[in-house]
């Protein structure tokens, strides 16, 4: 793993959450190797990868939903465990896909849950109220979820892991297959939520909601962190290089292999619609980069050179795009 | 832990009872077919074949005739088998179990009683059908008028024939005073008939009880289906108690499913169920056995969908085998035995002896011992298993 200095928020306040090692096996593949964070109370911590770089893994032994074959985990000063109630009980967890009843209303589905963390009678009745105007579906409560838009669905998915004002709100991809609307709406939640002070995991393969929510990133791939910092210094990891994104058409692949010849160039990678391309000094290295794709007759449709993110560290670090 | 799996039966419970299909396949099918069969299917039947056992404790020249002629004559029509047995013990046996439908008893110095005139009886032990046990009695009855016809015919011969003889005389006196020597006994068994509305309301509510508790087996693929077992496991609960929260949740189906059924075919039907009390408790013994089997059928499948499929074929395979469709007495002795694997025949068993008579307890003791044990095996494997789907995939 690159290693990169723990920020303000990890050193200053406790950890909420603490992981050591953890690692899972599914039959021949090993999902999770070696994964160990931490995350302090008001973090947000992003765990950025590609699908299935072990992210849902993770999240589900953090949350004691599935048993670890090796590794600690402590939330809130307590050990946690697939049974261990009393540190589950720190944690609200808003699961990747929609985990609600679609045969029960939004205010029951809220009740039931909240039973389960053990609230009860005024409590949970206010407590429902103010989950149900938080995720702005007070007026819909008495509905049952199935006639829910898939916004809906998601926001009151997300509601109910706020239910028990959990210390450590673990968020796994909630915005795929959202709207831009709503996926708006909750990153904005998020961000309150992080203002409010609570720690918040999140996982993600956008790297823009990364760079927009978290503190601090893990870098994770083939079920190991490889880098971990904040954006900054992540972005540092790529060493000043530039990203030049070239939509285009054509022989792409011989196209690549030319562009990797071009002085500079660090990276390449191919995809779909075109090229991305690492390299330094990306001004001086353009008109050549333009003739090596030209050169084959590929036709270049956009070209955009971008200042180093995540994306780029991701490519950086692993030679492949976040989305492959 | 009762706690949280009341919270999470609650929820099973409440959706279930949203759910038409669980109304329908729970409580309406059932209803409906008890009613139907109870009105449309008659007191007898074009087909009708049933199994007598006798018992000849005379081993007399008339109780020979009566073996060999005339139930030899029923049998000759195809309308019963009929086995000898050595002991009155043994062909009461034979119709508790439900090997024979009806037990004829032919009682010792039988021949003697009627050849000197004297009074005799033939003794019949009813089982479980009504019909059975009726032409049991109509042909012993038959035997009795002619045997009675025939002494007087023969004792008028003797009284206008002008003969002296003072033992002569005295039988055929005693002849013509008494007409029918042979009395018919009836006795029941402790097996004692259901009255139609009875056995086919409970016929369906044990077969359709398999549909009410499998709701709770299916809760936890469902939930797995549904994307919501995560959130459960996650939630700081015991997750034992995912697994007895659906448990308990297929019990109170099952026994709403049954208790409506019981009270439907009273109230509309005048089926005669037996004390409320003994009736509940083999209810509740009937319902733990369906789900421990259902939770047990459950956790082969994979999917809700899958499971339910699994559940309909044995819920119908094990009716069929259990008496439900083919009453046992009608059935061959290989069914009658294969039946005994079923909670549905121990069920209709102590619906049987609850229908009649004072029963206590202890008359329902084997009942209530078998559908525990079966509910208690099955509960345990299936609980076992069911913890294994515990794990999200």
């Amino acid at each position: 793993m690159v290693a990169t200095q723990p920020s303000a928020a990890a050193t200053v306040a406790a950890p909420i959450l603490t992981c050591n090692g953890l690692r899972k096996r599914f039959g021949g593949r090993q999902a999770v190797d070696g994964v160990g964070f931490e995350i302090a109370q008001g973090e947000t911590y992003g765990l950025l990868g590609p699908n299935g770089a072990g992210k849902t893994t993770t999240i589900s032994i953090v949350c004691g939903i599935l048993a670890r074959d090796e590794g600690t985990v402590t939330v809130a000063g307590q050990p946690l465990d697939v049974g261990s109630t009393k540190a589950k009980g720190a944690i609200g967890y808003v699961p990747q896909d929609l985990a609600i009843y679609p045969d029960l209303t939004a205010r029951e589905n809220l009740n039931f849950f909240g039973r389960l963390y053990g609230m009860g009678g005024r409590d949970l009745a206010r407590r429902v109220d103010e989950i149900l105007a938080v995720v702005d579906l007070a007026d819909r409560a008495k509905e049952r979820t199935e006639h829910f838009s898939g916004g809906m669905k998601r926001r009151l998915n997300i509601g109910i892991g706020l239910l028990h004002t959990p210390q450590l709100l673990v968020l796994d991809e909630p915005t795929v297959g959202v709207d831009p609307q709503s996926r708006n709406a909750i990153l904005s939640s998020v961000e309150a939520l992080s203002a409010e002070g609570m720690g918040i995991l999140y996982t993600t393969h956008y790297m823009e909601e990364a760079e927009r929510l978290c503190d601090r990133v893990g870098i994770i791939d083939e079920g190991r962190i490889i880098a971990e910092g904040t954006r900054r210094e992540l972005v540092a990891l790529v060493g000043g290089l530039d990203k030049v994104a070239l939509s285009a058409t054509g022989n792409l692949h011989d196209a690549a292999e030319a562009v990797r010849a071009v002085e500079g160039v660090e990276d390449v990678t191919q995809h779909e619609d075109g090229i991305d391309v690492l390299v330094a000094e990306a001004r001086w290295r353009l008109a050549a980069i333009m003739e090596a794709v030209s050169r084959d007759g590929v036709s270049i449709r956009t070209v955009e050179v971008v200042e180093p993110d995540l994306e780029a560290v991701f490519l950086h670090l692993t030679g492949k795009a976040l989305r492959e | 832990m009762l706690r949280t799996a009341l919270v999470i039966s609650g929820r099973i419970v409440r959706q279930r009872v949203r759910d038409r299909t669980a109304l329908i396949f729970a409580i309406l099918t059932p209803l409906g077919l008890a009613l139907a069969f109870s009105v449309l299917i008659p007191n007898d039947f074009s087909s009708f074949h049933t199994r007598f056992v006798v018992v000849d404790q005379d081993a007399g020249p008339l109780a020979r005739v009566f073996v060999d002629d005339v139930l030899g004559g029923v049998v000759a029509a195809g309308v019963a088998d009929v086995d000898t047995l050595g002991t009155e013990n043994a062909a009461t046996e034979a119709v508790r179990a439900g090997q024979a439908s009806a037990a004829i008893i032919i009682p010792a110095g039988f021949s003697a009683a009627i050849q000197t005139g004297a009074a005799t009886e033939l003794r019949i032990l009813g089982g479980e059908y009504a019909i059975s046990l009726e032409v049991a009695r109509s042909v012993a009855s038959r035997f009795a008028n002619d045997v009675g016809a025939v002494q007087l015919m023969v004792a008028t011969a003797f009284m206008t024939g002008g003969t002296t003889d003072p033992g002569t005389i005295q039988r055929a006196q005693a002849a013509m005073a008494d007409p029918s020597p042979i009395s018919i006994v009836t006795q029941a068994t402790e097996r004692l008939q259901a009255n139609l509305a009875t056995f086919y309301g409970a016929a369906m509510a044990i077969m359709f009880v398999f549909f009410a508790t499998q709701y709770g087996a299916l809760a936890i693929l469902a939930d797995r289906q549904a994307g919501t077992l995560p959130r459960l496991l996650a939630a700081p609960i015991a997750p034992g108690s995912i697994v007895m929260g659906a448990s308990l949740a297929g019990l109170v189906l099952g026994l709403i499913s049954m208790t409506v059924l019981v009270v439907a075919t009273t109230v509309l039907q005048g089926a005669s169920w037996g004390p409320p009390v003994l009736v509940a408790l083999l209810i509740v013994a009937a319902v733990i056995a369906a789900m421990g089997i259902s939770m047990v059928v459950s956790s082969l499948a994979r999917t809700a969908q899958q499971a339910g499929g699994l559940n309909a074929i044995v819920a119908f395979s094990m009716a069929a085998i259990g008496g439900v469709f083919v009453p046992l007495s009608q059935a061959p002795e290989t069914m009658v035995g294969l039946a005994q694997i079923t909670p549905h025949a121990w069920f209709l068993r102590g619906i049987d002896t609850l229908s009649g008579g004072s029963p206590g307890i202890a008359d329902i003791a084997p009942s209530l011992a078998v559908l525990l044990g079966m509910g208690i095996v099955t509960g345990a494997i299936g609980l076992a298993r069911a913890r294994r789907t515990l794990v999200p995939r």
